[in-house]
């Protein structure tokens, strides 16, 4: 099964001090791991799951053996890095940044009364990184919305990604 | 069954930092906290300080004894140990 | 860590130990030393949480170290030495502790404790405001901080400090743990408390320590 993962800049994952053996031309080697959500096994990303774990870098993983599917991730007991996935680039992030800072305002504004309190989080967080100004966007959805309105931004935004990252999600 | 919840505050999460650390959270709140601390840089902080007061605590084991407590300990050592 | 690198940690971790506990009983001093090196201040502090003075905490723990030379030889490796050695010390800090009228079962200790927060609420966005419960103002980003600064003389003054002045439960359980090393199975066992009961304890008290090493660095 094809999923994605998230790397720190340097090759680590984000919850862990595992180092990764990265792919050039060619896949990275497997890794084994006991599969327990959370606490061991390879942790991965389906499509609709890349907005909660946006990070610095983002590669296509292959994922084999057990593996458990939870709310916003999976964790299987093999997995190798199969390429970078290139377009994660600071360009595509600021425009990821920036198309949620517009959809905070149209929510907060759109909203009666306007949440302005929330939006200005919203643009405090625009420079912080796809992480932040991802999940302000959702909560000011949710404000606005009602309870479901943080799963549906959330939605919404995986759709987006998946569609400006060209992958077959 | 209690409904999902989609989010934990930072208030919430200082009180799960110590059983997170523990590996002792449940599958959902250790999927709650890992997402906050995707999007928020304060509570990323104040786990990394969390683990840094462990490791600090863990280096006062290292403590010299002081010599007018450790000799009649290794003296009693030495006299037991011959008989 | 992977789980096989963890076993291998296991082996080697069990080895040593054997090979230790062949050097006590051969009447090697210096290994006995680095042995009391290890333990003796972890277990004043055991022994303060069940008698009333520091003397007599250093009496009990002297008590212990001459049980655990005595006893070296029965010894049967079914607990940890570590264990075996904290069991010791307990028990003689219980006897002592029931000549002095000092002993409250430890799981009514563990109890009393009402709800105290990790951080102060002040801290927080209050309920009713946009992101009520976040941070008003992020703590300190202490990965800037020299190492000196982290682990130096100063700051481990205060880290001792800080545990001595906690609430008998919570600075057995953190001693125990943070300071001795010893696994969150050990002390239920050691301490008879139930696992939620020496996690509420320790997080209590890892929290009172985390915010005494803030006022200190951050200041």
């Amino acid at each position: 099964m094809i999923a994605y993962k998230f790397l720190r800049a340097d090759g680590t994952s984000p919850f862990a001090t595992f180092r990764w053996d990265l792919p050039d031309t060619k896949p990275g080697g497997w890794v084994e791991a006991r599969v327990d959500p959370c606490r061991s096994g390879i942790h991965a990303c389906r499509p609709g799951d890349l907005p909660f774990w946006a990070g610095d870098s983002l590669y296509e993983i292959e994922v084999d053996g057990e593996i458990v599917e939870g709310r916003s991730k999976l964790v299987a007991s093999r997995g190798r890095l199969l390429r970078p996935v290139d377009a994660w680039d600071d360009e595509l992030r600021g425009a990821y940044a920036r198309a949620c800072a517009e959809r905070a305002h149209e929510l907060a504004f759109g909203a009666t009364p306007p949440l302005e309190d929330w939006y200005a989080m919203a643009e405090a967080s625009i420079d912080q990184g796809a992480g932040p100004i991802g999940f302000v966007t959702a909560r000011i959805a949710e404000e606005a919305l009602g309870p479901d309105g943080h799963r549906t931004e959330r939605a919404r935004q995986a759709a987006w990604l998946v569609e400006q990252l060209g992958l077959g999600g | 069954m209690p409904e999902f919840r989609e989010h934990i505050s930072c208030r919430e999460l200082v009180e799960l930092t110590s059983d997170y650390i523990e590996n002792a959270l449940s599958a959902e709140d250790a999927e709650l906290m890992e997402q906050h601390l995707n999007y928020c840089a304060g509570c990323e902080r104040y786990v990394d300080e969390m683990l840094r007061t462990i490791r600090a605590e863990g280096r006062l084991r290292e403590e010299g004894v002081p010599g007018e407590t450790l000799t009649p300990i290794i003296t009693a050592f030495r006299e037991r140990r011959r008989s | 860590m992977s789980p096989v690198e963890q076993d291998q940690r296991a082996d080697a971790a069990a080895r040593e130990e054997k090979e230790l506990l062949a050097r006590l009983r051969a009447g090697d001093e210096r290994a006995f030393e680095s042995l009391v090196q290890s333990y003796h201040g972890t277990m004043i502090a055991i022994a303060g949480t069940y008698v009333r003075t520091r003397a007599v905490a250093e009496e009990v723990v002297q008590e212990a170290w001459l049980g655990v030379v005595d006893g070296l030889d029965r010894f049967e490796g079914r607990s940890s030495l570590r264990t075996w050695i904290l069991r010791i010390l307990v028990n003689t800090a219980m006897g002592r502790g029931t000549r002095e009228a000092r002993s409250v079962p430890f799981s009514s200790l563990a109890a009393a404790d009402e709800h105290e927060p990790a951080v102060e609420p002040e801290r927080f966005r209050p309920p009713g405001q946009a992101f009520a419960g976040n941070w008003t103002a992020f703590p300190g980003d202490w990965s800037l901080l020299p190492e000196e600064k982290l682990l130096g003389r100063e700051t481990l003054e205060i880290v001792k400090a800080r545990i001595e002045q906690l609430p008998g439960a919570q600075r057995t359980v953190i001693a125990m743990r943070d300071v001795a090393g010893c696994s969150a199975e050990e002390v239920c066992d050691l301490l008879e408390i139930s696992a939620a009961n020496q996690r509420v304890l320790l997080h209590r008290a890892r929290s009172k320590v985390r915010a005494a090493l803030e006022r200190h660095l951050d200041a």
